[in-house]
């Protein structure tokens, strides 16, 4: 924008095509400082790239004790279990092993299995996907071919992006105060009342209790995987419409025009133009997810924090990054500490992956139908 | 990143007290640890720097395992914890021989709860809380409630247990006391400031939990005495070793604590001290403890270390009363002799500290 003001003034000695009839000093001062100027700039770009490589290594290698302890089981183990555990020790049989008339005991150690964290965050962020993506295309679509430009887009883009902008404790309030009352309340008893009794749905609302093996109902009080999918679902509505709005303004014209020409009802010729951008549109959809994924204040206060896998969206479940926000502050012994660290590396390294699909595909899309534009 | 914030503080807290600070103008104390004694110790700091406006001392609630882990660094002068040092957190910081690990109150874990139309407080045994947060009693109206609870009309309400998702002391007391209580529990849930329950939602810190018992109809949760009666959150008795329904109080809590005197052993005073015996005592009860070095050198200069001991023999006398206004229970009188006892032991680079003036 300064451009414009600087247009009518002499070319200055910035310039290096006019710089015919400037003194030497000044012409040395000038390549040095592009020189200088360059330098920095290839330094600034390093630097940023340094400390992304900084931060995996510092991560990795601060969670390499319990990657050594635990090994695979890292990974695949449902358990987190912070504490040591100490109980009657029992044989084959199943009867607790006496020895001299002493009752022999085992010590478990602490066990930390990151996959509940996974599945929580996994979880959630789809049902988040499954509410907000058909919600964001609509609006965006809306945005780009339905709206007045002045009236109504300019106005209703601008609360889309605002969403963006609340605090994410705000939404966590607004998820324990309104939204979770409000499922455990209306919602879920209605869905039991209809649901309940078909055989085949129970995993709904019942699980196990781990320690009893009973079946036990699920308390369906709201605070699970639903509400934080559900509140996840608002919070990243901003960022998917807004790309997939950019995605489909893209669409050349003549693509619309050629699908209309050729008799398409509105209808086929907003289905031509979601095919045309679907690459940019998956982009914006990962990106979401990238956001939902690493979400933290407000999933702690909707979830419940059980860190376990149930398979029904009516049970409380814990996140990856909720975890962190919980445990990390304290953590009980110095394997702990480094447990959380690797679900800390494990979000960053699924993020950072969603972030380079969503941007290639974002970006190659866009560059695509720039050309034909 | 609070603890390394904490750290880096204390450090420079440290750099800077040994300038001119220490030539007499005054000197800074800093210490970090357990968030439940927090409240306290920041009015023992303001009452007690009205008698000596020259000591400033700033206390950093990061956690129990954050304080032992700051102390072991030498990055703060004195450590708060809610569980004694274990062996191996003595070992790591030089020893049992070289520390000084005093209570400085005690607290209580008391059962919070939301059943509306109950206005009289409930009665709870320790197997009965046990069976609750193993999922074995899942109603209010079940027959071991109402027995313990007569003329009380429990509701057909289920009941939804409530624990900590941080780790914390006051889940390593209620979690040592249930563990003692019942077998099943023990082996299968065990004891520990973060433990995994086997039902139950979860909340973080006494906020999260009373927030959500609050928030949720026939739930019940666990969460510290003082916090619950701040905030007038509605708590049960428990019965104690002498088969007595009692609530927690500041005295019945001191009174829980009576007994603990004859336990100690050396300067690294520690005592568990739930279900305890005796008429009055608070079954749920622990103490809260402050560690130093034994030897103060850590500590900038002299001036730096009399002003330590000067704070911890003010709290453990003085400060008690201040103690019980807030609903932490105050040291009782042995307990008190055993811990000014082990303070006289203090040292600057060999040089005793001088004992207490009586």
């Amino acid at each position: 924008m300064s451009r414009g003001t600087t247009a009518p003034t002499p070319p200055g000695p910035a310039d290096p095509g006019q710089t015919g009839g400037t003194p030497l000093k000044l012409r040395l001062g000038v390549v040095s400082g592009d020189l200088a100027l360059g330098l920095l700039c290839r330094g600034a770009a390093a630097l940023v790239l340094l400390m992304l490589v900084a931060l995996v290594g510092l991560l990795g290698h601060a969670a390499l004790p319990s990657l050594r302890a635990f090994g695979a089981d890292y990974f695949t183990s449902a358990e987190w279990r912070p504490n040591e555990l100490t109980r009657p020790l029992r044989g084959p049989d199943g009867r607790v092993v006496v020895v001299d008339g002493e009752r022999q005991t085992e010590t478990l150690p602490p066990r930390f299995g990151a996959l509940p964290v996974i599945y929580g965050t996994v979880a959630t962020s789809l049902i988040a996907l499954v509410f907000a993506v058909p919600l964001s295309l609509g609006a965006a679509l809306f945005l780009v071919r339905v709206a007045p430009r002045w009236r109504a887009a300019a106005p209703v883009a601008f609360l889309i992006e605002f969403l963006a902008a609340i605090p994410s404790l705000a939404y966590g309030m607004w998820g324990a105060f309104v939204l979770v009352p409000f499922l455990g309340r209306h919602v879920e008893p209605l869905v039991f009342r209809a649901l309940g009794d078909v055989t085949w749905l129970k995993f709904l609302f019942y699980r196990d209790n781990p320690v009893t093996g009973q079946s036990i109902r699920i308390p369906l009080e709201g605070r699970d995987m639903m509400a934080g999918g559900l509140i996840l679902a608002i919070m990243i509505l901003p960022i998917v419409t807004a790309v997939a709005r950019d995605v489909l303004r893209a669409v050349p014209r003549s693509q619309i025009e050629g699908s209309l020409a050729l008799g398409a009802t509105w209808w086929q010729s907003s289905r031509a133009m979601l095919r045309y951008g679907r690459a940019g549109l998956f982009g914006a959809v990962m990106l979401g997810l990238a956001r939902a994924a690493g979400e933290t204040m407000a999933v702690t206060l909707v979830v419940g924090n059980r860190v376990e896998i149930v398979p029904s969206p009516f049970a409380s479940i814990q996140t990856m990054a909720s975890l962190l926000a919980n445990q990390f502050n304290d953590p009980v012994t110095e394997v702990h500490r480094s447990a959380l660290i690797g679900v800390a590396l494990i979000l960053l390294v699924i993020s950072l992956l969603f972030n380079i699909v969503a941007r290639s595909l974002v970006v190659g899309g866009q560059s695509r139908t720039a050309l034909s534009d | 990143m609070r603890r390394w914030i904490a750290g880096v503080a204390a450090a420079a807290a440290m750099v800077l007290g040994t300038g001119p600070i220490a030539a007499g103008a005054g000197v800074r104390l800093t210490g970090a640890g357990a968030t439940f004694p927090q409240p306290l110790y920041e009015a023992w700091v303001a009452e007690f720097n009205r008698t000596h406006p020259d000591v400033a001392i700033d206390y950093q609630p990061i956690g129990s395992g954050g304080g032992i882990k700051s102390i072991t660094d030498k990055t703060v002068h004195f450590a708060g914890s809610d569980a004694p040092m274990t062996r191996k957190e003595q070992d790591g910081a030089g020893g049992a021989a070289n520390l000084v690990q005093i209570p400085s109150v005690a607290g209580a874990v008391v059962p919070a709860y939301n059943l509306p139309g109950v206005e009289k407080p409930l009665n709870f045994t320790g197997p009965i809380l046990a069976d609750i947060y193993l999922g074995r009693i899942t109603q209010w109206n079940d027959p071991r409630l109402v027995e313990i609870n007569p003329g009380v009309a429990l509701p057909d309400r289920v009941i939804s247990p409530v624990y900590r998702s941080d780790g914390s002391g006051t889940t390593f007391v209620f979690t040592s006391y249930l563990a003692g209580q019942s077998e099943e529990f023990s082996s299968a849930v065990g004891s520990g400031k973060s433990v995994s329950w086997p039902v139950g939602q979860a909340g973080k810190g006494n906020t999260g939990v009373a927030q959500l018992v609050q928030a949720t109809a026939g739930s019940i949760g666990y969460i510290e005495h003082n916090f619950a009666s701040a905030n007038a959150i509605a708590y049960g008795a428990v019965k104690n070793a002498a088969g007595k329904f009692v609530r927690a109080t500041t005295e019945s809590v001191s009174s829980a604590g009576s007994g603990a005197a004859e336990r100690f052993t050396g300067t690294v005073l520690a005592a568990d001290i739930w279900n305890q015996a005796g008429d009055g005592a608070y079954p749920i009860s622990a103490f809260t403890y402050l560690i130093v070095y034994k030897d103060l050198s850590n500590l900038p200069s002299r001036e730096h270390a009399q002003a330590m001991v000067m704070f911890l023999r003010w709290a453990v006398s003085d400060g008690q009363a201040a103690a019980a206004k807030r609903d932490y229970a105050p040291l009782a009188a042995p307990v008190r002799a055993r811990v000014v006892s082990a303070l006289d032991q203090l040292t600057y680079k060999g040089e005793p500290l001088g004992p207490s003036k009586k």
